[in-house]
């Protein structure tokens, strides 16, 4: 039942689970925190709206308070997970790949090896431009979930990454 | 016919003419064909339209094939290709000139196809893909057969010379030859649920309307005499319903042999020294090859029917083929020696000599789940429908819904060997995928909360042509594989391409 038939003795394999991730740069939850808000925000506002209309024009009585409560604790709920999830996002930059994980309640770890990587991309959102953070993407030949993107990255780190990885896409072929 | 000499810019046949024509008029057709029916239901109905006597619609039509025809002669006038040393050439464009240059090494797969228009008048399309962009293809759409054959010789040609030197005559080793008998077999056992469910749809959708009109007469009929008929025209309505059921089993199975009949017709395996070739196809006849470097995964399909008939179905998948063309990569109806054989052929020194891996019974847990909710849902859709009288259906429903379960898990197991994964799975397929390590482009280990306390995960596996995972298994097994895997796609120097 257990996994056999290895030539290599699996201790000495280099271990993806004894690595020590990094953590992607804190202010990005700002932007989490940010994006969150505005939804709520918008969330609410409709709420208002809503009780507002219908108890113009109908007799109906929605309880505002009681709407606005689950609203709340939804978003604390939300907010709780995202902070714990955002706790979550880490990569790593090996010789031969890159490592990043992600998620809380469904977690996922994903390694790209550096001689599959197509290429390279930095990007920044409006809103990231203002933390100085960026977006890293990396491109295999894969089918598209296996791409990956690494947010929240402040930039100068972003762009050695970059340039490491180039450097050895370059290198090799 | 003398050989064809490539080095001057050439044209098609002159056939191409009534191809691009047909074609032209086709998607003329199709792009205004909504026009034409409004147009022609305004006709009908007024007898003329603004002052518009049929004649004048007549030549005004007549006037439209003139200009698509002449638009194809000037196509064709204008289509010129021919091969240099290493490239290939194209020019195209009446107004807009288009000069297109294919490296030959540069290019993926050549094809060869024979539409129903194509086979009256006897030429093939040549469709020539590069490992680019998916729109960068190429097709000449009319060449007589030998200089079909000959071009695609030499596109190929110059792209394996350093491996082979020249074989003036490759012999032609027709590996399989599929025989009608097994193509009759193929059909009938094949997975009919798929094509029922397609059938099922579009007679849904009939019989929805038909219904409308039969209630609207049963209320009719119960107004005239409302002591009798009760139970019998629920009787009356059940055995409807149970004639068109069997109708449709009856249609869809016909359905999936016939399609099975005209894609797979005179299916025949070729092969050559270094690739495969694939022919088949009744009214779209086509001609494929493969090269064994470029394969990302093998997926071997079979059920307890077919395998009974010995009938094994074996699809390659490849880097960077879009999908209508992926689903010819097909062959159907092997025989299990010559499913082995193929497959070592296509993967060098492949063995499965060793012993299977299975998921955690977690994976019962998950599909059982799965089917309680999918049960659930069903259960209330019909209670909300139809009542309680058919929650009976459940009797029928959860022996099959536990079964599905079991042999879900029965049939899910992987083996790694220093080479290959092959990783089983299937319910009332048996589906054996195998992907040679060297082409993994990525891997994800996958895990929930609740896996997590229970020690659990999944591992996805990323090659360029599709994923494949190894569900639920120990984490620490998990770990152990994807440590593996990465060590053997980091350590050996080999390209997945």
């Amino acid at each position: 039942m257990t996994f056999k038939n290895l030539q290599i003795q699996p201790e000495s394999l280099p271990k993806v689970e004894d690595l020590i991730l990094r953590p992607i740069s804190k202010s990005y939850f700002k932007i989490i925190t940010l994006n969150k808000l505005a939804i709520y925000a918008g969330l609410i506002g409709l709420a208002f709206g809503v009780v507002y209309f219908v108890e113009k024009n109908e007799e109906v009585q929605l309880n505002l308070w009681y709407i606005l409560s689950i609203l709340l604790g939804f978003c604390i709920v939300n907010f709780i997970i995202g902070y714990l999830a955002f706790k979550n996002r880490k990569y790593a930059i090996r010789e031969h790949d890159v490592v990043y994980a992600k998620g809380l309640i469904v977690h996922s770890l994903i390694t790209m090896p550096m001689s599959r990587i197509q290429h390279v991309e930095e990007s920044r959102s409006w809103l990231a431009r203002h933390f100085g953070l960026s977006t890293l993407k990396i491109f295999t030949a894969g089918e598209s979930g296996s791409d990956l993107s690494i947010k929240g990255l402040p930039r100068i780190e972003a762009k050695q990454i970059k340039e490491i990885i180039s450097a050895r896409l370059n290198g090799s072929n | 016919m003398e050989a064809t000499n490539f080095s001057q810019p050439l044209r098609q046949s002159s056939k191409g003419i009534i191809i691009i024509f047909a074609f032209n008029a086709v998607q003329f057709i199709k792009k205004f064909f909504v026009l034409f029916i409004a147009f022609g239901v305004s006709f009908m109905r007024r007898q003329s339209f603004g002052g518009i006597t049929p004649t004048m619609i007549i030549l005004g039509l007549i006037a439209i094939m003139l200009i698509i025809l002449i638009i194809a002669i000037l196509k064709y006038l204008n289509f010129k290709f021919h091969l240099s040393k290493d490239d290939f050439h194209l020019a195209t464009g009446i107004i807009n000139k288009d000069n297109t240059i294919i490296p030959k090494t540069k290019i993926q797969n050549v094809y060869i196809k024979q539409n129903f228009l194509q086979q009256l008048i006897n030429v093939v399309s040549v469709k020539i893909e590069t490992a680019g962009d998916k729109k960068s293809e190429i097709e000449i759409s009319a060449l007589d057969k030998p200089t079909a054959l000959l071009l695609k010789k030499k596109l190929f040609l110059k792209a394996a010379i350093e491996n082979t030197p020249l074989e003036q005559h490759e012999k032609r080793n027709v590996f399989f030859k599929i025989s009608p008998k097994r193509l009759f077999l193929e059909g009938v056992s094949q997975n009919h649920f798929k094509s029922f469910l397609l059938i099922f749809a579009f007679i849904f959708g009939l019989y929805s309307e038909f219904q409308q009109y039969l209630e609207e007469l049963k209320i009719e009929e119960r107004i005239e005499d409302i002591v009798q008929l009760d139970e019998d025209t629920l009787f009356n309505l059940l055995l409807t319903n149970i004639v068109i059921l069997i109708l449709v089993v009856l249609v869809s199975f016909l359905f999936s042999i016939i399609k099975t009949f005209i894609i797979n017709f005179n299916l025949e395996v070729v092969e050559h020294q270094k690739t495969i070739e694939i022919n088949k196809g009744l009214f779209n006849k086509v001609s494929l090859s493969l090269t064994p470097s470029r394969i990302q995964n093998l997926v071997i399909k079979t059920n307890r029917l077919k395998q009974y008939f010995n009938l094994h179905s074996l699809s390659v998948k490849q880097a960077m083929v879009n999908a209508k063309q992926q689903k010819n990569f097909k062959i159907v109806a092997l025989e299990k020696e010559q499913l082995n054989y193929l497959t070592n052929k296509l993967l060098t020194h492949y063995n499965s000599e060793i012993e299977s891996a299975k998921p955690r019974p977690y994976f019962m847990r998950i599909s059982a789940l799965k089917m309680l909710i999918f049960g659930g849902v069903v259960n209330i859709i019909t209670l909300g429908l139809i009542g309680v009288e058919l929650l009976w259906i459940n009797a029928v429903f959860i022996p099959i819904a536990m079964l599905y379960v079991y042999i879900g898990y029965k049939k899910a197991y992987y083996k790694i060997t220093d080479h290959f994964i092959t990783i089983g799975s299937g319910i009332i397929d048996t589906t054996t995928n195998i992907l040679e390590i060297h082409k993994i482009q990525a891997i994800k280990l996958k895990q929930t909360v609740f896996q997590k306390r229970q020690q659990i995960s999944s591992v996805i596996i990323y090659t360029a042509s599709k994923s494949v995972t190894i569900p639920y298994i120990n984490e620490k097994d998990a770990l152990h594989i994807y440590n593996f895997l990465l060590y053997k796609v980091e350590s050996q120097d080999k390209d997945w391409m």
